[in-house]
């Protein structure tokens, strides 16, 4: 009898002592989440940084082959026309990824019922062109998988493109091209930077409760 | 060789000719480019050009300045140099004077008539405009739906009017068609250019046709490299080179098939004085092409120089110049934009 009820003390410790690891090891994920996150936003703000600086002086340089009357802020159209680029903002529900997550949708033309592939394409391009995060450890968090769209950039994209730079004329300079890809690759890495955020925001909140209940 | 120029050029335009050759003088120097390039804002290079002839354009311009009033200052400059020229010319160099502000009068009326497709005010159209192309009725260029309003109305008492036998449809103004308007404009501005100076004959003749030559030609490339890729066909593509110049007419039939930027270098290569242009550049590589030509063009313009009792002097004073508004714009931008080290990318010394 007092075996027994030595044995049924010793497995409720073990439980107990079980319970505390599993709490601990949590408590170590989103640290090591909250830490890999906080790397990623800092990698992308300084991408960002250093594309903006190269888009600025290749639109200075096209400006400065193509000359003054033929690139600036004059040229811009005022006629009202659908947005070539939007912003797509989509709810996650599991228990991971409890938060809203941003998707640029480029090139999507309503016209061409092209929107829901570039959506896909997109997405995949978004996560791949990016820098390369490092993950400190293998609690990092698992990329979506998609329906698998091809990432090469077809013919209709590049007619978009030559679309929008319209605006200063049919035959541009590549140097205006190249200042335009640039100032795309920003809007691309502007949006990770906002989904790094919200990560980051969220595996923040979750340390800082823990470390609330730890102290209460 | 050629006429007797030396014994009647200085009746009529010697005046003018010692005050470009004045000008001429006062251009920056590289120590000049250097104090500018080492200029850590634009109040400094304000600074260092007061001590320029630009000095008197830019002293009154409050901080913080933008680079654009840097430019539009250092314009005012040609502009007043140009119309002191001009007002005290006589025939032929007044003719030939006015067709040195031709190819702005082009650019102008491209940005008017693209400006009012995109629904912009045609004031804020008129301050973008570059001064030494403006003429009287160019405000009303923005009534116009097509190209035969554009010339019926407004260009007919212009001296682009007969530029436009060859653009005259009745089809809307877009994007494409303002693009084709704009190149055949400038395509027959330099061919008559080309013909009024082989007219004048004399040095004035050799030296010109051979910076107009360059020039043309240095369109057909970069006509060529901006449509690659584009809705533009070889045909259309053809029809925007000028009928003059080293490439033609051989050139023009390979550049007008080239697909990417090392087919258009084959084809330069063929012919030696644009050997040493493309040498400069890696294979695939277009970034540095424009740097070239403009050296490629100052060398040839320094030249001009060197010969007395012709126009070609005004000329190359005239595109010096602008050379050196475009070194200060492409320094202004470096030093606001914290690139420094992108200076020398393409600044083109003159001496």
């Amino acid at each position: 009898m007092e075996e027994q009820d030595q044995m049924q003390s010793s497995i409720e410790v073990e439980e107990v002592e079980e319970q505390q690891r599993e709490g601990k090891r949590l408590e170590e994920e989103n640290v090591v989440r909250f830490l890999d996150s906080l790397d990623s936003y800092v990698t992308l703000l300084d991408s960002l940084s250093s594309t903006l600086r190269q888009g600025w002086l290749e639109l200075a340089s096209a400006r400065q082959s193509m000359g003054a009357s033929r690139i600036n802020g004059a040229l811009l159209d005022l006629k009202s026309h659908s947005a070539a680029t939007s912003l797509q903002v989509t709810h996650h529900d599991d228990e991971i990824l409890n938060q809203p997550h941003f998707t640029l949708c480029k090139w999507a033309s309503s016209k061409n019922g092209y929107g829901d592939e570039k959506l896909r394409e997109n997405k995949l391009q978004t996560n791949s062109d990016g820098p390369q995060l490092r993950h400190r450890s293998q609690f990092a968090e698992k990329i979506p998988e998609t329906k698998g769209a091809p990432l090469i950039v077809d013919d209709q994209v590049q007619k978009e493109r030559t679309k929008s730079l319209s605006m200063f004329g049919t035959l541009v300079s590549p140097k205006l091209r190249a200042a335009q890809l640039s100032f795309e690759t920003a809007l691309e890495t502007l949006v990770e930077i906002a989904n790094v955020r919200l990560t980051m925001l969220s595996t923040s909140d979750q340390v800082r409760k823990e470390l609330e209940g730890t102290e209460g | 060789m050629y006429g007797f120029e030396a014994l009647t050029f200085n009746v009529h335009a010697g005046y003018l000719e010692a005050i470009v050759r004045g000008h001429r003088a006062g251009l920056l120097t590289a120590a000049d480019y250097n104090n500018l390039c080492q200029c850590e804002t634009l109040d400094d290079i304000k600074m260092h050009l007061s001590a320029t002839e630009y000095g008197p354009y830019l002293q009154n311009e409050p901080s913080p300045l933008h680079t654009t009033t840097i430019v539009e200052k250092c314009t005012l400059k040609l502009v007043e140099d140009y119309k002191h020229m001009l007002c005290q010319a006589t025939e032929p160099l007044s003719t030939f004077l006015e067709y040195i502000t031709y190819g702005h009068m082009i650019d102008n009326v491209v940005l008017i008539v693209t400006g009012t497709l995109h629904e912009r005010d045609v004031h804020e159209l008129l301050e973008k405009c570059h001064p030494l192309g403006m003429f009287d009725s160019i405000a009303t260029l923005a009534v116009a739906q097509n190209m035969r309003e554009l010339y019926r109305l407004v260009l007919v008492d212009t001296p682009l009017a007969p530029y436009f036998s060859e653009c005259i449809t009745s089809e809307d103004l877009d994007d494409m068609n303002i693009e084709i308007m704009r190149n055949t404009l400038y395509k027959a501005y330099l061919e008559d250019f080309y013909r009024f100076c082989r007219k004048l004959g004399g040095a004035t003749a050799e030296i010109m046709s051979d910076l107009l030559s360059f020039e043309a030609d240095r369109r057909a490339v970069n006509i060529t490299i901006n449509s690659i890729g584009t809705e533009l066909t070889r045909d259309d593509r053809k029809k925007l080179y000028s009928n003059f110049g080293l490439l033609y007419p051989y050139g023009h039939e390979e550049l007008a098939i080239c697909e990417d930027i090392d087919q258009v270098r084959g084809v330069m290569e063929k012919y030696p004085p644009y050997q040493s242009i493309f040498s400069k550049l890696s294979y695939g590589e277009s970034q540095m092409l424009d740097k070239a030509f403009y050296e490629e063009e100052v060398k040839r313009l320094c030249l001009a120089f060197e010969q007395q009792f012709h126009y070609g002097v005004f000329f190359a004073y005239m595109r010096l110049r602008e050379q050196e508004i475009r070194n200060l714009m492409w320094i202004s931008e470096c030093v606001a934009q914290n690139q420094k080290s992108r200076v020398h990318d393409s600044v083109v010394f003159i001496f």
